[in-house]
């Protein structure tokens, strides 16, 4: 009965209502959640699903916030134009990076993914030109709402919200279509292989599968769509900076994929929700969320491997064994 | 019984009101509190505190207690942007007063430009934050700005027997914008100046070696500064070891406050006395305008410091022109405040400082002096130390 | 042409610079080389011998050799840190995955950074050049601080007195046993565990031990172990990972990057250190000197 109900289409309806629900901090709060929640899904394609372990993931979603961010703010174009463009530019950079760091593997790879990384970030915090160098690029403008706001204007109990809630709600949509495609992609017999290969690449090879062509293709899908959660997030955030590119962005994001659990779709989604939850809540008490998210960290190294969503996997399944044998 | 009710209902009206006389005006402070630039940020936050306890304890501003909150910005642009959205969003606080690097300034101002909050910046002195292009009803500033540094120091180095003259400043606004004021000026002043050398270290570099080699190597007689805070320590430690400053026969002169009193104290015996720097206060100051020595006997003792910080003076400051225009306006809504602060004219401990309608700039000079040893304190001091108006600098 | 008195200046800043990351890599590629683990909180360790070296100059004074004595003292401190983290947590996670290892050494960078911040504070903190060491000397029309000179020494005679112990001592032939076959020599009933523990404690003496020596010329500032970290990774990634000497070269070639780079290409120096880095994981990727990976 519990499978019967459309939970993902519950919470996402639920979503909707948070800017009347809440105040506008919980509308800021959740447009992160949604961001982040693409963010890392897309490195869990790779580490989760093809076993890959990237330390550079943050490079893409940087490239995306930088491309959206020139293309809206210093060459006027709209988002239509500019949030794709995100994603195609990430991945395009994905293509050529992903093919020289498939050659490697473990701990190589991992050291070939940060080293792109730092050079993208490296490029951002210097070509002052373009990027804005050490000061990145504030006031990114929102999307055109007006169209949105004339449908407002009809339908009676909507309406008269503000410009933040509406990029809200863009986003929400935005990722949502982005998690379903990406849910696409991990159950087809291509996502199928990356699990293949993520549990005996040798296996793999005998079989006759290309396995670095794989790897490829799966570097580049989490590539772009890092681009478009960078490319919604440098106009959520009212600016572009450089760090967006630096390697301590992608430790948090494979942090997050962690907590929320890499063996399942949604948990690297349910890892930024309470991540970003948990950090609002720790910091209006100290200054020292590092602290608590390495001892967290450290908690779930040593107990949780499978992050939340693993955990409440087994204990699911302990329940269902039990009332098997009651 | 229908007076009870009356007397009941007339305080259950009033109480609303009365609650809302009472909710204390919030001002949101962005400040770097870790890290080299807390050398300069910590002390502007005590400055402001001091300031809002002097006033709160006067009964507050329109019947209402001010609250200042400080969050740590870590001089990091976007994380500047992420306690000013959380100040706001969270804290729902009625003014941002803060910042202060000139990558924070900017970047907050937008912030602050569409949530419709004045914000008052104490210290970020790029031009672009009040610049035509970025200039909105809300932003202002009460710091120096880049041009006005860059040819107060230009003025200072005309007169210098030197020609080659070399740069190094950080590789962002401020360093930017201060060494191409300075470069414009000098060369109007001065034809026949001609810089040899520009350095670009990035903000937070560790190791300045290698620049300050490649310096050295085109031989200048003269070098301009903008190196900061506590970045400057570092640098000058290892300049000096490498007969830097010898070099230059201590022609140096450091922007970005490196003559202030922190600066000289931290260092101790390594400071390299001889050089020029600049800093917006001095407790050593005697020769000023304003309530100066009783503003510095009030933060000695606020900081149990004989020797006082020179950057409260600007949380201070901005602290004022909030709280002034406040008074103006009688009111402590966004748009009355921005209008109130034009124009608006305040007593500092300075001396009478004005925000110009044009700009949202104050006149906000600064104290200009070659440092020296002086036998009645453990550090080197500016002396003689003058106040450089610069009114004739601002276009 | 430049003028060679600043051609060898310019090389000699590089020197130093490449000398402290050849402290703080050696232990790196220690840790890599026999526990084939990529420490990230090799930094941290770095850090806290700095921190440790302030505050042990502040507990015994900085006269005559005091300074010695606290950076000594300060090393040997983060090494038995270091032992105590390998001991009892690190030696759990042998078995599981590699990313379980890497992300722990993450989480310390985490716990410990923000525990020197409550310990220390956040504003930045100094020392001064020791006594004896405070001048400078002149040489070839360049001015050669006392206490450079005495690191670009120090780096060399750590370097060949660690060969020497490899090759020669009895340990140093168990370490380089470890680091080709761990089962074997487990098999031949050395006791592995014990191995790994001290290999640890060594390679975080020699973090703090940089981190410690470092004092006089930079800042003690919260964030300087993510900044170097990533430093430590080029160099032994260029050199070889688990490679001694090839740490050194790696060393040797960052630092003269970086000095000649704010020369010829000052906007591109940064970039030009990870692409080299980039170049050699594409081209050679067990670094200048080291061995493929089996």
């Amino acid at each position: 009965m519990i499978q019967k109900i459309p939970w993902t289409l519950l919470v996402f309806a639920a979503a909707f209502f948070v800017p009347a629900a809440g105040s506008r901090y919980y509308t800021f709060l959740a447009n992160d959640v949604v961001i982040w929640a693409l963010f890392a899904t897309s490195l869990n394609l790779l580490v989760g699903y093809t076993g890959l372990v990237s330390f550079g993931h943050a490079a893409y979603f940087g490239i995306g916030a930088y491309t959206t961010g020139v293309l809206m703010k210093k060459m006027g174009i709209s988002f239509l134009l500019a949030f794709p463009a995100a994603g195609v530019l990430a991945g395009l950079f994905a293509l050529v990076f992903g093919f020289f760091c498939v050659r490697l593997t473990r701990i190589y790879f991992a050291m070939l993914t940060l080293a792109f990384a730092q050079i993208v970030w490296a490029i951002c915090f210097k070509w002052n030109e373009v990027t804005g160098g050490e000061q990145g690029m504030p006031e990114i403008p929102y999307p055109n709402f007006d169209w949105l706001e004339k449908i407002a204007a009809w339908l009676p109990f909507v309406g008269g919200y503000r410009t933040s809630d509406y990029f809200y709600f863009l986003s929400l949509v935005l990722v949502a279509v982005c998690l379903w495609l990406l849910r696409r992609v991990v159950g087809s017999p291509f996502g199928r292989m990356l699990t293949t290969i993520r549990e005996n690449p040798e296996r793999a090879e005998f079989i006759g599968v290309n396995v670095r062509r794989y790897e490829l293709a799966a570097f580049v899908v989490a590539g772009a769509f890092a681009g478009l959660a960078g490319g919604l997030f440098g106009i959520f955030n009212r600016g572009v900076f450089p760090d967006f590119a630096y390697w301590t962005k992608s430790s948090e994001v494979l942090i997050m994929t962690l907590l929320g659990g890499m063996g399942t779709f949604i948990g690297p989604a349910l890892g930024a929700l309470v991540l970003i939850w948990l950090n609002q809540q720790i910091v209006s008490y100290t200054q020292y969320w590092p602290l608590v998210l390495g001892l967290i960290l450290i908690v779930l190294l040593f107990v949780f491997p499978g992050g939340i969503a693993g955990a409440v996997e087994s204990a699911a399944r302990r329940l269902r064994r039990r009332s098997a044998h009651a | 019984m229908i007076r009870v009710l009356t007397l009941l209902m007339a305080a259950l009206l009033i109480l609303p009101i009365a609650a809302e006389a009472q909710k204390p005006i919030k001002v949101g402070m962005p400040m770097p509190l870790s890290g080299p630039p807390a050398l300069f940020g910590e002390p502007a936050t005590k400055g402001a505190q001091m300031y809002v306890d002097e006033i709160n304890a006067k009964g507050g501003v329109l019947g209402r207690k001010i609250e200042l909150l400080t969050r740590d910005s870590k001089a990091d642009a976007n994380e500047a942007v992420r306690v000013a959205r959380e100040l706001i969003l969270k804290e729902n606080v009625d003014f941002l007063v803060g910042t202060l690097t000139s990558a924070e300034g900017p970047a907050v101002s937008v912030v602050a430009k569409e949530n419709k909050i004045v914000f008052i910046a104490p210290i970020p002195k790029t031009d672009q934050l009040t610049a035509a292009d970025k200039l909105h009803p809300y932003v202002f500033r009460v710091a120096a700005n880049t041009t006005m540094e860059g040819r107060s120091a230009a003025e200072i180095v005309a007169k210098w027997p030197v020609t080659k003259v070399a740069t190094i400043a950080f590789d962002y606004a401020y360093g930017q914008d201060v060494t191409k004021a300075f470069v414009e000026h000098i060369k109007k002043l001065k034809p026949s100046v001609e810089i040899v050398d520009q350095q670009w270290p990035k903000l937070g570099e560790q190791d300045y070696n290698p620049f300050i080699n490649a310096q050295m190597a085109k031989k200048p007689e003269a070098v301009v500064s903008s190196i900061w805070g506590g970045f400057f320590v570092t640098f000058s430690k290892q300049a000096k070891a490498l007969g830097y400053f010898d070099a230059v026969k201590y022609n140096f002169i450091g922007l970005g406050e490196a003559g202030s009193p922190e600066t000289t104290k931290s260092m101790g015996a390594d400071y390299p006395t001889g050089i020029w720097g600049n800093s917006y206060d001095a407790f050593y100051w005697e020769d000023n305008p304003g309530p100066h020595k009783e503003y510095t006997a009030r933060i000695s003792k606020y900081l149990k410091d004989g020797y006082p910080s020179s950057w409260a003076i600007q949380g201070y400051i901005g602290m004022q022109f909030l709280v002034e225009a406040i008074k103006k306006a009688n009111s402590a809504d966004s748009d009355k405040v921005a209008k109130a602060l034009l124009g608006l004219s305040v007593d500092t401990p300075v001396g009478k400082l004005t925000l110009r309608e044009k700009d949202h700039q104050a006149n906000r000079g600064q104290l200009y002096g070659k440092t020296v040893k002086d036998a009645k304190y453990p550090f080197s001091i500016m002396k003689p130390v003058t106040y450089v108006d610069p009114t004739k600098f601002m276009d | 042409m430049p003028d060679p008195s600043f051609v060898f200046a310019q090389s000699l800043s590089g020197l130093t610079a490449a000398m402290f990351l050849f402290l703080i890599a050696s232990g790196l590629s220690l840790i890599f080389g026999v526990l084939r683990v990529l420490n990230f909180a090799h930094g941290t360790f770095y850090m806290l011998g700095a921190y440790g070296a302030y505050q042990f100059v502040q507990w015994l004074g900085a006269t005559g050799a005091r300074f010695w004595l606290a950076a000594l003292l300060a090393a040997l401190g983060v090494a038995v840190l270091g032992g105590i983290i390998e001991r009892f947590l690190f030696q759990r996670l042998y078995g599981k995955e590699e990313l379980y290892q890497l992300l722990f050494t993450y989480a310390l960078v985490l716990v410990l950074g923000d525990a020197a911040k409550i310990f220390w504070g956040t504003q930045q903190k100094s020392l001064s050049r020791p006594p004896g060491l405070t001048g400078a000397l002149s040489l070839f029309g360049a001015t050669i601080p006392y206490y450079n000179l005495f690191i670009i020494l120090l780096g060399p005679a750590i370097a060949l007195g660690f060969w020497f112990a490899l090759q020669r001592t009895r340990a140093g032939r168990f370490i380089r046993a470890a680091a080709l076959d761990r089962e074997t020599l487990g098999a031949l009933g050395v006791n592995v565990n014990a191995l790994y523990t001290g290999v640890f404690v060594l390679a975080s003496f020699l973090g703090g031990l940089g981190g410690a020596l470092i004092t006089p010329m930079r800042a003690i500032v919260p964030g300087m172990d993510t900044e170097v970290i990533v430093e430590a990774f080029v160099v032994v990634v260029i050199g070889g990972l688990g490679s001694f000497w090839g740490t050194f070269l790696g060393a040797l070639i960052y630092g003269q990057v970086l000095s000649f780079g704010i020369l010829f290409f000052p906007r591109f120096s940064i970039f030009s250190i990870f692409a080299l880095m980039a170049a050699v994981l594409i081209i050679r990727p067990w670094g200048l000197l080291g061995k493929p990976l089996k």
